[in-house]
């Protein structure tokens, strides 16, 4: 856990300097009470504080890993790339949504998931794309009359 | 006895048709979504939340009651058929609920949790009446200071008692803190840290962070790897535990309804703990602990009906005070302010009809899933062999649907996802999300009480230390303080001293 804990301190010694940095914009003490800048400024300072001391913890352990094994945050590459497309894809969803409307984006976005990354056959791949789109159609669309984009085709 | 009156009226007010639909409709999501193994109620709800957003408060609260109630529920069944936690409460189900169902006798498992769930939800939810409502009055007295002052106390209880490392959980608490700077000044009312953009004028949405982090994080971890499942089949003629298996496990459900309640009431403990603690008990009372992780129906009675317990013990900090005490709580207090109510004191005084309402739900919830989920075991059984690539797609849609229509802004999903990542990070690093959550609802809260307590004594911070309640609640913090900063030098002495033995 040592890397992971070394790549979290550094990123929240990021966030303070950030924090404190953008806080000194405003005023920390306003008359007799907190001013704007007094929540995230101290917020800032303590957690830069906390950052050091679990960087300092992370060199001060003493390393009891097995041999050969790694300290791995991250998955291996495959899931990786797997899970970096699957957050590619979904964020694809959320753009052209509002150009196709919301059923027909649902097809292309599950046919698209298990052709693609999963792996099933074209067919199958359709057939779940257009079941999925027509549930979530007469759910949210239908049933529950949810405001989400809809195409040309006015579904 | 005006808590008769609330009761009755609230019970008026579920047993309408739609409400009970929504309460079934929640309960059958609940446990559909809580089934799926790595998605707890915190995920449950966060994933669930979308569908409430265009229905009025009752009806809404109904509904997420009932999904929290379901996903608790759902958790025990992957336990006890396929050996893998649904949930941090169902872990302690897996010792003798999978060996149950292993040596033939998963009916009598999921039979005897469904039982004991139901005794800890229908008596947890008498303590909360009983406890909630005095506290309420209490809390009434309460001014800035105190709040300030019981906000720090409890952010300070999740974070000793909530994770595994209080270090981590602090820095996750103050990212929430900082988070929760984001949006308009509550002193001066103006931006802060917006950059221009009017979509965070109004600060970053706790619904999106929640659904990022709990629902698109936890669908990550699970997406990681092509989950495979096989789970121990079912028959429904099978499905019934015999009498002696519920006299046996009489006084393990009534210690569980005791043990998870009280837990469940103390900010950041959760079910976790307390089904952790049933089972020790249970274990220690026993005339035969070695039947314990062989299959012994007590281990599966206690720890299950603590779990469901600590459900309404949780609502007691929640409605009586305004702090949520998990993640899921958490959830719950920012969609109860999405609807316009101030969860505390004044909820019952302002909201009492809506509070009443949340409390005959819990009941009828309670009721709809002992009916409900007995005779639907093998179609909920069944669902774990559905392939999970259909189900994660199907579960970012819906937290898609959920962040695009709070605004109608496609920026709103893209900051959601970038939650997600950000979710499965912490997952992966094992930094606990549900203070950074609290924090982010907390946070603004608490500069508030901060900012008016000084406002009204004109600067004099001996204000917070003058009021005897709000000295009280900081004496707590502080002793809490004291005492877990001794056990971690204690603890690195000793590790020091290994060292050099």
């Amino acid at each position: 856990m040592e890397k992971s804990d070394r790549i979290f301190s550094i990123i929240c010694m990021g966030l303070s300097f950030w924090l404190i940095l953008e806080s000194l914009n405003y005023k920390i003490i306003k008359g007799y009470t907190p001013g704007p800048a007094f929540l995230p400024f101290w917020t800032g300072v303590i957690l830069f504080i906390f950052a050091i001391a679990l960087m300092m913890e992370t060199f001060s352990k003493k390393k009891g890993r097995e041999k050969g094994k790694k300290d791995q945050i991250l998955p291996p590459r495959p899931s990786l790339y797997r899970l970096g497309y699957i957050m590619l894809i979904t964020a694809g969803f959320a753009v052209v949504m509002n150009f196709l409307g919301f059923t027909i984006t649902t097809v292309l976005y599950v046919m698209t998931i298990l052709f693609f990354l999963e792996g099933f056959n074209p067919v199958k791949s359709i057939i779940a794309g257009l079941a999925f789109g027509f549930c979530f159609f007469l759910i949210f669309l239908y049933w529950m009359e949810v405001s989400l984009p809809i195409g040309f085709w006015g579904f | 006895m005006d808590y008769i009156q609330g009761l009755m009226d609230g019970f008026v007010t579920i047993l309408s048709p739609f409400n009970l639909w929504m309460a079934t409709l929640g309960c059958f999501f609940g446990t559909m979504v809580g089934i799926l193994p790595g998605l707890g109620p915190t995920a449950t709800i966060a994933i669930l939340l979308p569908l409430v957003f265009e229905m009025e408060p009752i009806p809404a609260l109904v509904m997420m009651s009932s999904i929290y109630y379901g996903a608790k529920y759902g958790g025990s069944t992957t336990s006890i058929l396929i050996n893998l936690p649904g949930e941090g409460a169902s872990v302690v189900t897996c010792f003798d609920g999978y060996q149950m169902a292993r040596q033939g006798r998963a009916g009598s498992a999921l039979g005897i949790s469904a039982i004991g769930s139901f005794v800890g939800g229908i008596l947890g939810t008498f303590g909360l009446i009983f406890t909630a409502i005095p506290l309420a009055r209490y809390t009434l007295k309460f001014g800035p200071a105190e709040f300030f002052s019981l906000i720090l106390m409890g952010m300070l209880t999740i974070v000793f008692v909530g994770g595994k490392s209080i270090k981590k959980s602090l820095m996750s608490g103050l990212i929430g803190f900082g988070l929760g700077a984001v949006g308009t000044d509550v002193v001066e009312g103006a931006p802060r840290f917006v950059y221009g953009i009017n979509q965070l004028r109004d600060g970053l949405s706790f619904i999106l962070v929640c659904m990022g982090v709990f629902g698109v994080g936890e669908v990550l971890v699970s997406a990681e790897e092509r989950m495979k499942t096989t789970s121990i089949k079912v028959k429904f003629k099978d499905l019934w535990p015999t009498i002696d298996d519920v006299i046996v496990s009489k006084w393990a459900m009534l210690r569980g309804t005791v043990i998870g309640f009280f837990i469940g009431a103390l900010p950041g403990t959760g079910s976790t703990i307390a089904s952790f603690i049933s089972y020790g008990v249970e274990k220690g009372v026993s005339k035969e602990p070695e039947r314990f992780g062989k299959g012994a129906i007590e281990g599966v009675a206690g720890p299950e009906t603590a779990n469901n317990a600590s459900t309404s013990g949780a609502m007691v900090p929640l409605l009586a005070l305004g702090i949520p005490g998990s993640g899921a709580t958490a959830i719950m207090l920012g969609a109860l302010i999405m609807f316009g109510l101030k969860p505390g004191p004044l909820l019952f005084a302002t909201s009492a009809d809506i509070v009443w309402a949340l409390i005959a739900c819990m009941f009828v919830s309670n009721v709809i899933l002992l009916i409900m989920n007995l005779p639907m075991i093998p179609l909920f059984a069944a669902s774990l062999r559905v392939s999970y690539s259909y189900m994660y797609p199907i579960i970012l849609l819906v937290c898609i649907i959920g962040a695009y229509t709070l605004h109608m802004f496609v920026l709103d999903a893209f900051i959601m996802l970038l939650f997600g990542v950000f979710g499965y990070l912490m997952k992966k690093a094992d930094i606990p999300g549900a203070p950074m959550v609290i924090a982010l609802i907390l946070g603004p809260m608490m500069e508030y009480s901060l900012y008016q307590a000084l406002a009204l004594s004109q600067g004099d911070v001996t204000t917070f230390i003058t009021r005897p309640i709000s000295a009280t609640l900081l004496a707590i913090s502080a002793v809490m303080t004291v005492a877990v900063s001794f056990k971690i030098v204690r603890m690195k002495r000793k590790m020091v001293e290994e060292e050099e033995n």
